[in-house]
This record gives C-alpha cells, sequence and structure tokens, in this order.
C-alpha cells in the first residue's frame, strides 16, 4: 500500500504553492535577489582576498627610499655597494619605477624599467621577462604591456607605438614589442615593462639614480634588524619593511571590505525582515487550513512534513537562481557596479578581470544563511498552529 | 463501535476570571450502529460532545471510551491517527478547502498514508459515484453550491471508510431540498451499520423512522 516518498504529499506542497502564486512568486524574487547579492558579496571578496594575498606575498621585504623635503625622492645607486654589505643581506636591486598619468584615458600605468641581467626584485618580473624575451625589447628600445594597458592604448590608436611626454614636455616614442598577462590581475592591467634607460630618459632622472631599492634578506627573521641597521647608515631615507606594507594593504582592503560588510548587513536585515514577517504573519486561512487537515486526520509531521517541502522549494530554488545569477554576475559580466568598490588599489582605472576561485564554503555559508532559516521561519508557526486544539483552530 | 462517555465535563477558559462550561458530567453509551441525533438549542453543548467523542478537544474531565479504548486523552498524533482511521466528521460549514478541487478534497484524509495511485483513485471513484459529485471532480470548491459542498464533504469523510460518523448541524446552510436529499443519503449511510452521531435542531431529523435513539441537551446537561 505504501511507497516510501509520499508524492501526494509533494504534490500538495506544489499545489499549495500555486495557489497563492502571486505572493510566492514575490518572495521568490526578493529571496533570489538578496542571495544572489550575498553570494555576489562573497564572490567578489574571495576574488580581491586571492589577488591581495598572491600580492602580500610578492612584496619586497625592504624597500629603501630616499627623503628630500619629507617627500619621496630619487636615489643613488651607489647605496647599493653599501647595503650589499650589511651581514645577512642577500641583494640588493635598485629599481626605476613610476607612475605615468595618460590624460586621454584618466588613468595611471605604472612603469618599469628593466635590466634583463639584473636580478628582478620580485619572481613574477623574471617570469614575465624570460616568457616574453625581453632582450629582443632592450634590442629595439621597445616596451611590453599588460594586457589592460594594451587594451586603453588600442582604444586610443596606440595599437603599435606610444609617445611618452618627457617632464620636459618633448615626446620619446616607444615601440609596444608585446604583451603579457601575470597570474595577478591587478599587478598586469597597468604596468608597462621597458629597459632601464628609457625609463630613466621618460622620468628625466640620472643614470645613476633609481627610484628606490629593494633588499632581499636570507632570513626573513632577520628583517626588522637590517632595516634598522640600513636606517641607521642612511637617516634620510624612509626604510619600510613588507610588514608595514602589508598592513597598509590590509588597511586598503578592510576599508574596501567595510562598504561590503555593509552590503552584507543590509541583504541579511532585509531577508530578516521576511523572516519576520514570515514567523509572524501566518493567516487565518492558512491556521484554518492545518486545523481542517488535523480534523480529518492528518498528525503534527504530516502537516510540518508539507510545509517542509514547501519552503524548501521556494527557498532551494531562490538559492539556486541566486548562486546562478551570481556567478554570471562576477565572473562572466565582471561584476558591474559592485567591483568599482573594490578595484584600482592606487585608483587605476585599467581593466581588471576578478579571478575565478571556487570556495565551497561560500556556497555552504549563504546556503545555510538562507535555506534553511526561511525553512524554520515557515515551520515553527505551522508548528505553532498545528499543536493548537485542532478544535479552537477550526471553530 | 461502541461509545461511552463516563462523567465528561468541558470548562472553556475565556480569560483567567471567565470560564463557560460547555458540559457537565455528562453520561452517555452510544451502540454500534446506533444512529442518534442529539438536540438542542445554540449553546447548549451539542458540538462540544461531537468535539470530544472525535477527539478534535480534550475534556477537563471524564472520559470518552470507544471500543474499550481510552480516547480522551490521546497525545495529538494519536488522536490525528484515531481520527484518520475510525472518525468521518462533517462539519457545519464543511469545512473544505476551498481552492482546492472536489477529488483533491476528497484525497485529503488519504495523503499520509500514502496510498498507491490506482487504489487511491479506486477509493476516490467509489465516493464520488456514491455521493453524486462525480461530474464536478475538477471542479474548484469554492464554486459549487452549498448542497454539492456539503456531498464533497461528506464524500471527503467517508474516503477513508470509517465506522464512525459524526454529523454537526449538517442541515444548518441546507434548504428544505437538499435536507430531504441529505436525510436520504443518511439512510443509505444507516444501511451500512455505522455509528452516526448528528448533532442538530433542525425538526426534519426528530420524526425520521430510521433515527435509533433522540437525546437533548441544555446547558451542557442531559435533559432528556
Amino acid at each position: 500500500m505504501k511507497n516510501k516518498i509520499n508524492t501526494y504529499l509533494i504534490e500538495y506542497a506544489i499545489n499549495s504553492l500555486l495557489r497563492q502564486k502571486y505572493k510566492n512568486i514575490f518572495i521568490l524574487i526578493v529571496f533570489t535577489f538578496l542571495t544572489s547579492l550575498l553570494t555576489s558579496i562573497f564572490f567578489i571578496s574571495n576574488s580581491i582576498k586571492y589577488e591581495l594575498n598572491t600580492t602580500l606575498k610578492s612584496l619586497p621585504q625592504i624597500t629603501v627610499q630616499k627623503l628630500k623635503a619629507g617627500r619621496h625622492h630619487s636615489i643613488n645607486t651607489q647605496v647599493v655597494d653599501h647595503i650589499i654589505n650589511i651581514a645577512g643581506v642577500e641583494d640588493a636591486i635598485p629599481r626605476v619605477w613610476g607612475y605615468y598619468y595618460f590624460e586621454n584615458a584618466g588613468v595611471n600605468f605604472s612603469i618599469v624599467g628593466i635590466d634583463e641581467f639584473e636580478n628582478q626584485y620580485k619572481d613574477s618580473l623574471n617570469k614575465i621577462i624570460k616568457e616574453n624575451d625581453f632582450s629582443k625589447a632592450e634590442e629595439n628600445s621597445s616596451m611590453i604591456v599588460g594586457t589592460g594597458v594594451k587594451k586603453i592604448l588600442d582604444e586610443n590608436y596606440y595599437s603599435e607605438y606610444f609617445n611618452f611626454i618627457r617632464p620636459d614636455g618633448t615626446f620619446k616614442k616607444v615601440d609596444i614589442a608585446g604583451t603579457f598577462k601575470s597570474n595577478l590581475q591587478l599587478e598586469s592591467n597597468d604596468i608597462i615593462l621597458l629597459p632601464k634607460e628609457i625609463a630613466l630618459d621618460i622620468f628625466d632622472m640620472e643614470e645613476d639614480m633609481a627610484t628606490d631599492i629593494i633588499v632581499k634578506v636570507s632570513n626573513p627573521e632577520e628583517i626588522f634588524t637590517i632595516a634598522s641597521k640600513i636606517k641607521l647608515m642612511y637617516p634620510d631615507t624612509r626604510v619600510i619593511t613588507n610588514k608595514e606594507l602589508e598592513i597598509s594593504y590590509q588597511n586598503i582592503f578592510d576599508y574596501k571590505g567595510g562598504i561590503f560588510l555593509a552590503l552584507f548587513i543590509i541583504s541579511i536585515f532585509t531577508f530578516f525582515i521576511i523572516i519576520y514577517d514570515k514567523v509572524s504573519g501566518l493567516s487565518s486561512e492558512e491556521k484554518k487550513e492545518i486545523g481542517i487537515l488535523k480534523a480529518i486526520g492528518w498528525k503534527v509531521e504530516d502537516v510540518l512534513k508539507e510545509k517542509f517541502y514547501e519552503s524548501f522549494i521556494i527557498s532551494f530554488i531562490a538559492y539556486t537562481f541566486g548562486v546562478l545569477i551570481s556567478f554570471t554576475f562576477v565572473y562572466i559580466f565582471q561584476a558591474p557596479l559592485l567591483r568599482n568598490i573594490f578595484t584600482g588599489y592606487s585608483e587605476l582605472k585599467t581593466s581588471f578581470e576578478l579571478p575565478f576561485v571556487f570556495d565551497f564554503n561560500t556556497l555552504f555559508l549563504v546556503f545555510f544563511l538562507s535555506v534553511p532559516i526561511y525553512i524554520a521561519a515557515t515551520i515553527i508557526p505551522s508548528w505553532k498552529s498545528a499543536t493548537i486544539e485542532t478544535d479552537k483552530v477550526i471553530r | 463501535m461502541m461509545i461511552e462517555l463516563k462523567n465528561l465535563t468541558k470548562v472553556f477558559e475565556v480569560n483567567k476570571n471567565n470560564k463557560t462550561t460547555a458540559l457537565k458530567d455528562l453520561n452517555l453509551n452510544i451502540k454500534e450502529g446506533e444512529l442518534l441525533v442529539i438536540k438542542g438549542a445554540s449553546g447548549s453543548g451539542k458540538s462540544t460532545v461531537l468535539s470530544l467523542i472525535a477527539s478534535l478537544s480534550k475534556p477537563t474531565n471524564g472520559e470518552v471510551i470507544v471500543d474499550k479504548k481510552r480516547v480522551s486523552k490521546l497525545p495529538d498524533n494519536f488522536a490525528s491517527l484515531y481520527r484518520r482511521e475510525h472518525i468521518g466528521f462533517i462539519f457545519q460549514k464543511y469545512n473544505l478547502i476551498p481552492t482546492l478541487s472536489v477529488k483533491e478534497n476528497i484525497l485529503l484524509p488519504l495523503i499520509p498514508q500514502n496510498p498507491n495511485e490506482i487504489e487511491a483513485q479506486k477509493l476516490l471513484e467509489k465516493v464520488m459515484k456514491k455521493f453524486k459529485i462525480e461530474h464536478k471532480k475538477d471542479n474548484i470548491v469554492k464554486n459549487l453550491s452549498g448542497g454539492e459542498q456539503q456531498r464533497v464533504a461528506i464524500a471527503r469523510s467517508q474516503v477513508n471508510d470509517p465506522k464512525i460518523i459524526i454529523a454537526d448541524e449538517p442541515t444548518a446552510n441546507l434548504d428544505k431540498e437538499l435536507s430531504l436529499h441529505f436525510i436520504e443519503i443518511l439512510r443509505e449511510l444507516k444501511k451500512t451499520k455505522k455509528t452516526i452521531i448528528i448533532a442538530t435542531h433542525d425538526p426534519l431529523f426528530f420524526e425520521l423512522d430510521f433515527v435509533d435513539r433522540i437525546i437533548e441537551l441544555s446547558n451542557g446537561e442531559l435533559i432528556r
């Protein structure tokens, strides 16, 4: 006589939802929107965190900057020879880099001067140089650019070369030898790599000068000690450790994270308004229906099972749609509007792709915050009605 | 099924200082297959007796014993099971789910048992035919006339083939013609040897030849 799954009960639950279709469609739409907003926040946050962590790992251990009138100034490369003699220092690399504002597009590019035969200050640069055959760029005095830079240059009709404007107002034409795409989205999109002498030329810097000096230390435990020694040797410099940089990056992220937290709280708050309405708002018709079902022989558990199916169907559909919408929104459409909150650590406007980061915990967390809570909010008032003396409910 | 009511008392608490005694120390035996009519004015306690027999509410004092089993203090789930297996209740206001179709309403008592489809269909066809409602099976109940709605309510009460049929003011919302039709249905049900209890103040029931016994309640007490 008995089947294992009570299809009649599921059918009844579906019919029950359809009987109040406008109300339930409204709940489904709001629920889906909130789930997708919540999931999008988590997806974007995860992608940015992934980027941030990768960036933090590649930060130089010690950066030495010359200060003049309290401002960052070019540093003489002779300092390198003295720093490298400090015990525990593995390498000291002078960097030539800076920002170049491209007015037509309203963006800043990061220009990095490269000497192919020098050790680069981070592995990702070494990799880019190797993979893109930088020697050719060096021979032809040309540059290789990140994909984001290339896109912007193309949009502004600079597909083969670019005219840099020196500080004295003269032009420096540099050909584009190629493009690169690193794992770090934030890095690849705004960077231009060109031979060190061209970078010096564009920035109007002397040949024996550098923007700053990166110091590599053999034992990470000694970073602070070595930084102190450099500071003693050169009191006119600012010596920044990777720990300090980490904190400033983290501060930017936390600030942006705070905005997302606000959005998160708003969506959770709205969701709980729905839940509150559900818990307190069992209509007299719904109460009477439960009473009738009890009067004709339904047990409390039968009523609750039916209500479970009802709420599971609606919340699971909303959850699935919500996740799919946010997946499409974040990873396919690159989260328009929302991503602007996060992109551009240095106010760059170059294109930035959110990397796909699959995190099962996120999906579980959103599921836990939505489906079981909605089910509970449906079942609790039904349980209250179902346990009242049947006669009282139907009279 | 034999029903015994022993010293049955029901007090409704409106609030802490306001209590209404609906039934006072009622003693009554109903034999198996008996058709009992309970008459009395509104508020005399007729519906309360039916509600207690169907275990829809619990007595303040006393006992309801059905086939030697005490049903008056059954836990909620057992009370539901008892109603499902033994009671067919025809409510005064039918208590149908207005937005469901005729067949969906009739099938409701079977749903928790999860019957196989063929068996459920057979039971459905049988009761719909018996109470002449099969031509309206797909109609939404709220669009039916009062008489049709009552036939759906009767069909629903019979789909589980219960041994006890309880009807609360079954003709209160019907015109005379439909009331007479209900009495014909009742005559047919009586032939099935089921125990039938009807609470009514409709004089139509007091002269029926197939009624076994008529009792009268007043202010919660048996007066005749």
